[in-house]
């Protein structure tokens, strides 16, 4: 029972840090996705072109990659100081995953039809007025399926963060092999997400009923 | 002097030219309607008005003033083009209402973020044009709860909120099935007793026969031919004119 007990409460620890990541990496690339959607949409080539290439390489390659160019990149290639280990898997994370947000949010705004836009417009509302009060609930009504499936891929994701050594749940896990010969505590870790993905379901659930009232 | 100067527009998409060179006036008050087969630039050039397209010649005064000239349309910044639209109000063959708002809020919506007066005035103002189109026990409601006909008064009621010199009509009842029209155009037509001035794309020939002041009959992109209901449809002289209207007619 004390095992058990020791091995809650280094799990819990370490889900501590998982979560820390999942967080960090929402409230950055939640709104950089954003930017990034627009700046892929945008008339001017160059700038839609530069983007798209750039969500094109971060979606092309592992995220477990990518980890390891943030981390030993700027050391090894520009004889620069290297960020930390924990900034650099939130900077690595949050690039990751706003490539894959933009496009979420993108499709959202392309679907939404142009009637709305030239409504705004004719009746004399700014660019940023038609976008926040119009568009932007309607976007956030069309997204939340595909935005939950990413929120909740992201959730596991973040045991990537063991490749340089960030210690996360399923690392502490995994030492309780080598130093006690127990395999259960990484069974264990099973539940934690499990618990944590059940949480965000019923969010997000609860937001698309809370939208329900409307359909466009 | 008249409220609308239309001069000589001119539009073309790529290759196609759209409207060849458009010109009519209107005065305080009149309601013109705009017949012709689809494909005759009439939407065209309700939304050159609107500048939800830009013509690219021509001149549009209201009220005296030149409000738009095709040769420089390229100095007007975003909101100049703005302030300039509102002289212009349009409504949509498919209503464009914006779902996530009640009927009440629709209509707000715009006066709020223009600020052109109090909350308060506002809501009273909004109030008074839903009952003017008949949804007074609607306005709580949000457009997915409305039948198209509903729709299309709220969007009625919402457009007339900014109060414009000229109200526009994109084919207001081509999205409604036929039992709903006539609720529509009854509206419609009741904004007549006003001092509003209104141009109405339509293919209802009966309502621009009875309601309308001035008949305009697009074809090609031309005015084909112009003047009161009585003489357009009683005695049309062009021969694409007699025969469109035996053909609308036919359908019937």
């Amino acid at each position: 029972m004390d095992t058990f007990l020791s091995v809650t409460l280094d799990l819990l620890q370490g889900f501590w840090m998982t979560f820390k990541v999942f967080g960090l990496t929402l409230v950055f690339a939640l709104p950089l996705g954003l930017i990034m959607s627009f700046l892929s949409m945008s008339k001017v080539k160059i700038v839609s072109a530069a983007m798209k290439t750039f969500i094109w390489i971060i979606r092309g390659t592992p995220l477990m990659l990518q980890l390891i160019v943030v981390f030993y990149g700027p050391g090894l290639i520009f004889k620069i100081d290297s960020l930390d280990r924990f900034p650099s898997v939130i900077v690595a994370f949050v690039i990751n995953y706003a490539c894959y947000f933009s496009e979420i949010y993108r499709g959202g705004i392309e679907s939404i039809p142009k009637g709305q836009y030239e409504a705004g417009q004719v009746l004399g509302m700014t660019k940023s007025q038609i976008f926040f009060k119009v568009i932007l609930l309607q976007v956030i009504k069309r997204i939340i399926p595909p935005m939950s499936n990413e929120i909740i891929t992201l959730v596991k994701d973040t045991s990537l963060a063991r490749i340089i050594a960030v210690y996360e749940i399923i690392w502490n896990a995994q030492s309780y092999i080598k130093s006690a010969g127990l395999i259960w505590p990484l069974f264990y870790t099973g539940a934690f997400y499990l618990i944590f993905c059940g949480l965000l379901t019923v969010f997000f659930r609860a937001m698309e009923k809370k939208l329900d009232y409307f359909r466009s | 002097m008249s409220v609308l100067e239309v001069k000589n527009i001119q539009k073309s998409f790529g290759k196609t030219e759209v409207l060849k060179n458009i010109s009519f006036s209107l005065e305080k008050g009149e309601v013109l309607s705009i017949i012709g087969s689809s494909g005759s630039g009439k939407t065209t050039l309700l939304r050159c008005l609107n500048f939800l397209e830009f013509a690219e010649g021509g001149t549009i005064s209201v009220n005296g003033e030149k409000i738009y000239d095709g040769s420089e349309k390229r100095s007007m910044k975003e909101n100049e083009i703005r302030m300039k639209r509102l002289h212009f109000g349009l409504v949509f063959q498919d209503f464009n209402l914006f779902p996530q708002y009640n009927v009440l809020k629709n209509v707000m919506l715009a006066p709020t973020l223009l600020k052109l007066g109090t909350e308060e005035e506002i809501e009273a103002g909004a109030r008074a044009l839903i009952a003017r189109v008949g949804l007074s026990d609607k306005t709580e409601s949000y457009p997915c709860e409305l039948s198209g006909g509903q729709k299309q008064r709220v969007a009625i009621a919402r457009a007339l909120a900014l109060n414009p010199d000229i109200l526009c009509f994109d084919e207001p009842t081509s999205a409604l099935d036929p039992e709903l029209t006539g609720e529509v155009l009854k509206v419609i037509k009741s904004l007549k007793n006003g001092d509003s001035t209104m141009i109405v794309v339509t293919h209802e020939m009966g309502f621009a026969k009875e309601v309308s002041d001035k008949v305009i009959f697009m074809a090609d992109g031309i005015i084909e031919e112009e003047g009161t209901p009585e003489d357009v449809f009683g005695n049309p002289k062009s021969a694409k004119m007699r025969a469109f209207l035996s053909k609308s007619f036919e359908n019937i």
